[in-house]
């Protein structure tokens, strides 16, 4: 029952992907292939898997052979990413048919990964959806992609609208790889990320943002890690949603399901898009140094730098937060956490939304990759918070939009997929209203 | 909840608005009256004398204001470690229950818990966080793995004290306790893996030593210790140390390191493959940038894998080793190098400096004289030609000297020569000669071709006849 099928899409999602089931593995005790460590081996050791193994159908199916395979499908436009993944270490936890690849690549193009190229490969994973998807109780759809990329931005819009009209009344929550304000991958990012925005915006029901930069100024400040690849980024974001769905995975004193994200974080259809804070982020060399107590990392997740996203929620207000806590926590010490929290100057909620605080604990505790530069702490907690900040990340990039769209500069590579002049403008417009509607959110009644 | 009974109140930990001490004495103080305790703070600074109160002394402390006295109801004795565990995870229920199981079967005798009260019992691993001065403690943890030991102002003799108590102990946690190694473990801390002592100022290189044998021991983190220097004399220039044979990992970040004969030193360990050398004067100062100083770090050492907790490529490796030898290139040939490998004899300054030299010329050959000229910015005058002109027909013309940039047509030195000579362009004849092929004289016959075509080069003498 309440399963959850996690849909990668394009590279960013599928290099977030692995990282992330490669998580998932080490907190089930799942080995690379499948095989659960046995059980009967050491009581003592895994006494508590045995516990646990429940509760991890949301996201493994298990097979006959006992082998456990993970709810995920990995799609791609072209075959080179793919190709890693069964290449890489975890290659014999993936079937090949939950691997779908094309031939051709969307080349950055929204156009391409939704008209052209997209549409070509869509009836597939329509296909392959269907079969994954005759579990007992599907809760819904994670979908990881970028908004920059070709086949982030296209194809996942022309899959939502086809999720949104055969499963109408799943869940479908996003994880999106934000373009970050100062470091680029591609020229026509702002093109894609706006016109996926308008038409994901009404199939999606909660879009968590990650953002590059804000991730590499984490790996360099606070983990000591000179120069960021995306691998140390990708673990990261592997934490972040490690503490998202441990409610989902695990048994808990506190336990947050999907549905309850968005009766808690979304107060309009539109309004939703929260940010992602992560605490204590420690770096393996310090570890115990400090011993970060609730109220620590609670007060952390207020701070700027340990965001995901690139925003400064004090000049905004908060609509509604989600702590997820996870390991060795009291709800007493969440209390007096909060408390404390909601008596600062800084952070200020909204009048129409006073109490404001939706909290999950969970006491599996955060493991770590072996070899990563986390270090395994106690306790740790993820928050999720609307805020009417992230309004300057959506200006940021509609500027940048007007600024290319103004001179119809690298217009004609969409033009020449079929799309038209008008949907440019029409998406323009609706970010804009978008915009619109945050800023309203701010004011006081 | 205090226990205030005098005998065993002396050596145990205790806090007073959130400074710790250890208690040094308990009585009485005269000339005023009731129980006193005398502690030594932590923090040095924080006290007011050194345990002497008018003149008696009665108590000693490392510091002449590192104590106090304090009346017993302001200290706070901390609780009993299974009441601090019981009080936190009273209103816990579910997977909690079988953590309390564990502490039972542990058979802890019961321990203070001062600050740090936090505990996690997993099934193979236990952290947990007691005091100092409790060399009463003999229990037995034979599961035991991970021990945090951090800020309890323990000492190295009492660890090695408890330490056969932890038969299998891997990770060993000392941060900031003022330590100093002053023994070696011997028979004890054999299995540990991961041994962090970071922040104990007091520690220098000499008492590493002490730790160079322990077998397994991988990872050893020195962060914020001080050190600036260190040294393996078992083995000399180019050989490997029997010291730490195991350690892989080695985290000297916040420190004093500011020679590059430190990082020589670590390429003598066996197996070290990531090293973390962050914020040290070294790697701080302007000296060619962090790019360079990655470089040589990387260059230096040569089975390091990850450095700064970023992986070294074989590009980045080849690249950084080509550079290193083509930068001090000049400095080898100064100091005795030579390409024939007969003739290099760099001395024994040079040899101690930079070790791995010699592996390097002789992985990617010598480095050639071309490589090591510094190249020239790219001036006009830079590409001119200092050419000699001699006039070998007319005996009484002295040789002139001219600079000509070698995208000079012939035509137009002819042009240049006859405006000086007062001779008809078409009279002249050019040629040359050049110094690196004595006796050899070549033509200048196309007057369309540049001097650059006939390689004419600096220091070569142009022959003009007519």
């Amino acid at each position: 029952m309440r399963e959850c099928l996690s849909i990668h899409v394009g590279q960013a999602g599928i290099q977030i992907g692995d990282a992330c089931w490669e998580l998932y593995c080490l907190e089930h005790g799942i080995q690379p292939d499948g095989v659960v460590l046995n059980s009967k081996k050491d009581q003592l050791e895994n006494a508590e898997m045995e516990h646990t193994n429940a509760s991890f159908s949301t996201f493994f199916s298990e097979t006959r052979a006992g082998k456990h395979v993970p709810r995920a499908l990995f799609v791609d436009l072209e075959p080179s990413v793919i190709d890693g993944i069964q290449a890489g270490q975890q290659r014999l936890l993936f079937p090949p048919e939950r691997l779908v690849s094309g031939k051709e690549d969307a080349a950055n193009n929204y156009a391409r990964g939704r008209y052209s190229v997209g549409a070509g490969v869509i009836d597939l994973v329509l296909e392959k959806i269907k079969l994954v998807e005759h579990c007992g109780g599907l809760q819904g759809f994670l979908i990881f992609r970028s908004l920059g990329g070709g086949t982030g931005s296209g194809f996942t819009s022309l899959l939502m609208e086809q999720l949104s009209a055969e499963y109408s009344r799943k869940t479908n929550l996003e994880f999106s790889v934000y373009p970050a304000p100062r470091i680029s991958t591609a020229v026509v990012e702002p093109y894609n990320s706006v016109l996926t925005t308008h038409s994901t915006m009404e199939h999606s029901n909660c879009t968590f943002m990650v953002d590059n930069e804000a991730l590499y100024d984490i790996c360099h400040h606070k983990l000591g890690v000179e120069r960021p690849s995306y691998a140390n980024i990708n673990r990261l974001i592997g934490q972040a949603l490690s503490s998202i769905t441990a409610s989902l995975r695990f048994e808990g004193p506190l336990n947050v399901d999907l549905i309850e994200f968005q009766t808690n974080l979304v107060p309009y259809p539109r309004i939703h898009f929260p940010t992602t804070t992560f605490a204590p982020i420690i770096s393996a060399a310090s570890a115990y140094h400090e011993e970060p107590s609730v109220s620590d990392i609670t007060a952390a997740c207020f701070d700027c730098s340990s965001q995901l996203v690139r925003c400064d929620p004090r000049l905004g207000k908060y609509m509604a937060c989600c702590l997820l806590y996870r390991g060795d926590v009291v709800p007493k010490d969440v209390n007096a956490a909060i408390a404390a929290m909601k008596s600062r100057s800084s952070v200020q909620f909204v009048d129409w939304s006073p109490t404001g605080f939706k909290v999950g604990i969970n006491s599996q505790p955060p493991t770590v990759t072996p070899g990563g530069d986390l270090a395994k702490a106690q306790r740790a907690v993820c928050m999720l918070s609307n805020t009417t900040a992230v309004v300057e990340a959506w200006a940021r990039l509609d500027h940048k939009f007007d600024l290319m769209y103004a001179k119809r500069a690298f217009l004609h590579w969409y033009i020449r997929e079929g799309m038209e002049e008008g949907e440019f403008l029409e998406a323009r417009e609706d970010l804009a209203a978008l915009e619109k509607d945050y800023e309203e959110m701010g004011q006081s009644t | 909840m205090n226990d205030t009974s005098t005998l065993d109140v002396i050596g145990r930990r205790v806090e007073v608005n959130g400074e710790h001490a250890t208690v040094r004495f308990s009585g009485v103080v005269p000339p005023v009256a009731g129980l006193w305790l005398g502690v030594e703070w932590d923090n040095p600074a924080r006290g007011k004398h050194d345990g002497s109160h008018e003149g008696t002394v009665y108590f000693k402390c490392r510091h002449p204001t590192g104590g106090s006295f304090i009346r017993p109801n302001k200290v706070n004795f901390g609780v009993d470690f299974l009441t601090a565990v019981k009080n936190r995870y009273m209103l816990e229920d579910g997977p909690e229950e079988d953590g309390k199981d564990q502490i039972v079967i542990i058979g802890n005798k019961p321990v203070e818990t001062i600050g740090f009260d936090s505990v996690i019992k997993q099934q193979s691993e236990n952290k947990l966080n007691f005091p100092s001065g409790s060399p009463s403690l003999t229990g037995k943890f034979p599961a035991l793995k991970v021990l945090v030991l951090n800020r309890t102002g323990i000492t190295w003799a009492e660890v090695l004290q408890c330490a056969p108590g932890w038969p299998v102990l891997e990770e060993l946690y000392l941060e900031s306790n003022n330590l100093s190694i002053s023994e070696r473990p011997v028979g004890v801390l054999q299995t540990v893996k991961l041994l962090d002592l970071s922040s104990n100022p007091l520690i220098d290189e000499n008492q590493l030593f002490r730790i160079a044998y322990l077998p397994r021991l991988e990872q050893l983190i020195l962060s914020d210790v001080g050190i600036s220097s260190i040294h393996f004399p078992d083995a000399g220039t180019g050989c490997k140390t029997s010291m730490f044979p195991s350690l892989q990992y080695l985290v000297v970040n916040d420190n004093q390191i500011s020679q590059w004969s430190f990082i020589n030193e670590l390429d003598k360990l066996q197996s070290l493959h990531a090293l973390s050398c962050l914020r040290n004067p070294l790697t701080e100062g302007d000296s060619g940038g962090a790019q360079t100083t990655r470089q040589f770090i990387i260059a230096k050492i040569s089975q390091l894998k990850t450095l700064n907790k970023c992986e070294i490529l074989s590009e980045e490796r080849r690249g950084a080793e080509l550079d290193y030898r083509k930068a001090f290139g000049n400095e080898w040939k100064k100091a005795g190098g030579h390409q024939d490998p007969d003739k290099n004899r760099p001395n024994e300054e040079f040899l101690a400096a930079h070790p791995r030299y010699h592996s390097l010329c002789l992985k990617y050959g010598a480095p050639e004289d071309g490589e090591l000229q510094t190249q020239q910015p790219f001036l006009l005058k830079n590409q001119l030609l200092t050419l000699q002109i001699k006039y070998p027909n007319q005996v009484d013309q002295k040789v002139t000297e001219k600079q000509l940039p070698d995208s000079m047509t012939v035509q137009k030195v002819k042009g240049l020569l006859s405006r000086l000579l007062k001779v008809p362009v078409s009279e002249l004849l050019l040629s040359y000669e050049s110094p690196k092929m004595p006796g050899r004289e070549i033509e200048l016959e196309n007057d369309q071709q540049s001097l650059q075509f006939y390689s004419v080069e600096n220091g070569d003498c142009l022959l003009v006849r007519w």
